[in-house]
């Protein structure tokens, strides 16, 4: 649905070069949602001005629904931006606007008649769940009201595509849910491809498919929600992971452990999709002579799969404790922990 | 020789209106100008909707030239242009030319710092949204500005009642004028006094009259 070819952004800046975008492949399926996830200035916010052209790219093909945008003229590129979306972190609506005015102006643009605008108008304020609002100001609504407007507006002309540029940036916890679950909605009820950038780590953790993420311009590393979460390869990466989920075992644990001594016997467990739901660990603790000790954990969900790991100490004789790990093997992935590398 | 104030009402009242006469057809011709001016300087400048250098240099170089001569020295400098114009170089429409080349440079810039404040994303989104430049113009500059705009074409029309004063020179008459040529001049305390306070009304009730209008735009 858009692909990205060799795709760089180039800024010349007082003599020096800014590689904003540096050479990124990246393919966004149909019907998916994409997120983009990096630190500010990673380039993301670039990345995707460049699906609309808002920003040219200086190289590279950006390519939607099989067609070179970067070979369009201006009228063709913007027929072809109708068909693309767009929200924003500051919603950007038009303050002198009411609601409906705001929802109509893309309808109005287009030259709508005003009888098939009105209805759409009203269909999509529907779906939004802003009905009631639609004769207010962007001004008299809260946050997560105002990127309603910003949802709506960007579906008015139903577009193939949505761009999502730091949404949920500027909303609290609750609203950024809501907004969300909106935006899922609006992919499984309308199958739009939505790709959004975001810093936020719960935010891709809520409703993407799969995701990028991205330093430096360049795409370090990128794969399924689970790829990402259960085993982060690059440092950023795992630090984006940490802020979600603490993937390290608490000083004040370590220091515990160290401090008997001897030797210790501690792994981390890691939870995938169905097994998170089992009592492996009672299973174990039943089936051979080992007593389970847990230290750390955490279980979180990831599409609605619970998905998280444990650490946790098995005491018993050697003998039983490779059984038992045997066991749990079989099922979920078990790693040795050294005590004092956490 | 002393003028009764009673007996001189008809000319003071005479001035008033060539006073708002020229104000008036002024800031409506300079509008007209200062307006398009104006939109042009946003959106070639750097970064704008169609981006042009050199238009921009051209035309803020030109502003900047108008707007840094004394209006009294323009007054003079173009009086065989607004001969040209006008057909004559006294009288209440030779000094509505100067005051229009005045005003109208004045004017694109106000309209220019009114547009620059319209935010740059809700642009950007009517961008993304497929808008050509012209809709943009008309459907997000200036529908977002007006107030805005309101605000500072109050403040150039003040500006253009100070000014038509000094269009007494060229024989515009005016209340300005006559508050120089009676009550300056010819020291007519009681004249002068009448006058200024006309002025100051006129002044208070076009700002009175802006602040409201604003106020109504910004909140339909």
């Amino acid at each position: 649905m858009i692909e990205f070819d060799g795709v760089s952004k180039v800024y010349q800046a007082g003599g020096h070069e800014l590689r904003a975008v540096d050479e990124v492949d990246l393919t966004i399926r149909k019907g998916e949602i994409f997120g983009v996830i990096g630190f500010s200035g990673a380039g993301k916010s670039t990345l995707v001005r460049l699906v609309n052209l808002l920003e040219r790219p200086t190289s590279g093909r950006v390519v939607v629904d099989g067609e070179d945008l970067t070979r369009l003229s201006k009228p063709k590129l913007r027929n072809v931006r109708k068909r693309i979306g767009m929200i924003f972190q500051h919603f950007n609506l038009l303050e002198s606007k009411t609601v409906r005015h705001n929802v109509a102006f893309p309808l109005a643009i287009s030259g709508v008649p005003k009888r098939e605008l009105q209805a759409r108008v009203e269909e999509i304020l529907e779906f939004v769940g802003l009905s009631d609002k639609a004769d207010q100001y962007p001004e008299e609504l809260s946050g997560g009201q105002k990127q309603r407007v910003g949802i709506a507006r960007a579906l008015a002309t139903s577009p193939d595509i949505l761009l999502c540029d730091e949404a949920t940036s500027a909303l609290d916890p609750e609203t950024t849910k809501s907004i969300l679950r909106l935006l899922k909605r609006v992919r499984d009820e309308y199958n739009i491809t939505i790709l959004m950038i975001t810093h936020e780590m719960n935010v891709v953790r809520e409703i993407c498919d799969r995701v990028a993420v991205m330093e430096n311009g360049k795409v370090i590393e990128k794969g399924t929600i689970f790829d990402l979460f259960s085993s982060p390869k690059h440092p950023t990466t795992q630090n984006f992971v940490r802020t979600v989920m603490e993937n390290e075992i608490p000083a004040s644990i370590l220091e515990g452990i160290e401090r008997r001594g001897s030797e210790r016997n501690i792994y981390r467990i890691t939870f995938i999709n169905e097994h998170a739901g089992e009592p492996i660990l009672s299973r174990v603790a039943k089936q051979f002579q080992v007593e389970v000790n847990v230290l750390f954990g955490q279980i979180t969900e990831l599409q609605g799969t619970p998905f998280g790991h444990l650490v946790v100490e098995l005491q018993g004789e050697d003998k039983e404790i490779l059984r038992a790990i045997d066991h749990i093997q079989s099922n979920v992935s078990i790693q040795e922990v050294e005590a004092h590398a956490g | 020789m002393q003028v009764n104030l009673a007996d001189f009402w008809p000319r003071i009242l005479e001035a008033t209106n060539q006073t708002l006469l020229m104000v008036g057809i002024s800031l409506l011709l300079a509008t007209l100008i200062g307006l398009p001016l104006g939109i042009i300087l946003v959106v070639t400048r750097g970064g704008g909707l169609l981006e042009n250098r050199s238009v921009f240099n051209v035309f803020s170089t030109v502003v900047n030239f108008f707007r840094s001569i004394p209006f009294i020295i323009l007054l003079v400098a173009i009086l065989p242009f607004t001969r040209l114009i006008v057909g004559s170089s006294i009288g209440t429409a030779a000094a509505v030319v100067p005051l229009v080349i005045f005003s109208a440079p004045y004017i694109a810039r106000l309209v220019e710092s009114s547009l620059l404040e319209v935010k740059p994303g809700v642009v950007e989104a009517a961008e993304a949204m497929g808008a050509t430049p012209w809709q943009i113009i008309w459907r997000v500059y200036i529908p977002e500005a007006l107030s805005s705009i309101t605000l500072n074409l109050t403040i150039a029309t003040i500006g253009l009642v100070g000014a038509s004063a000094m269009a007494g020179f060229v024989g515009g008459g005016g209340l300005g004028d006559l508050a120089i040529s009676y009550g300056y001049q010819r020291f007519e305390t009681d004249i002068m006094i009448a006058t200024v306070l006309l002025l100051v009304l006129i002044v208070q009730v076009t700002q009175t009259i802006g602040t409201f209008i604003s106020k109504k735009i910004r909140r339909q």
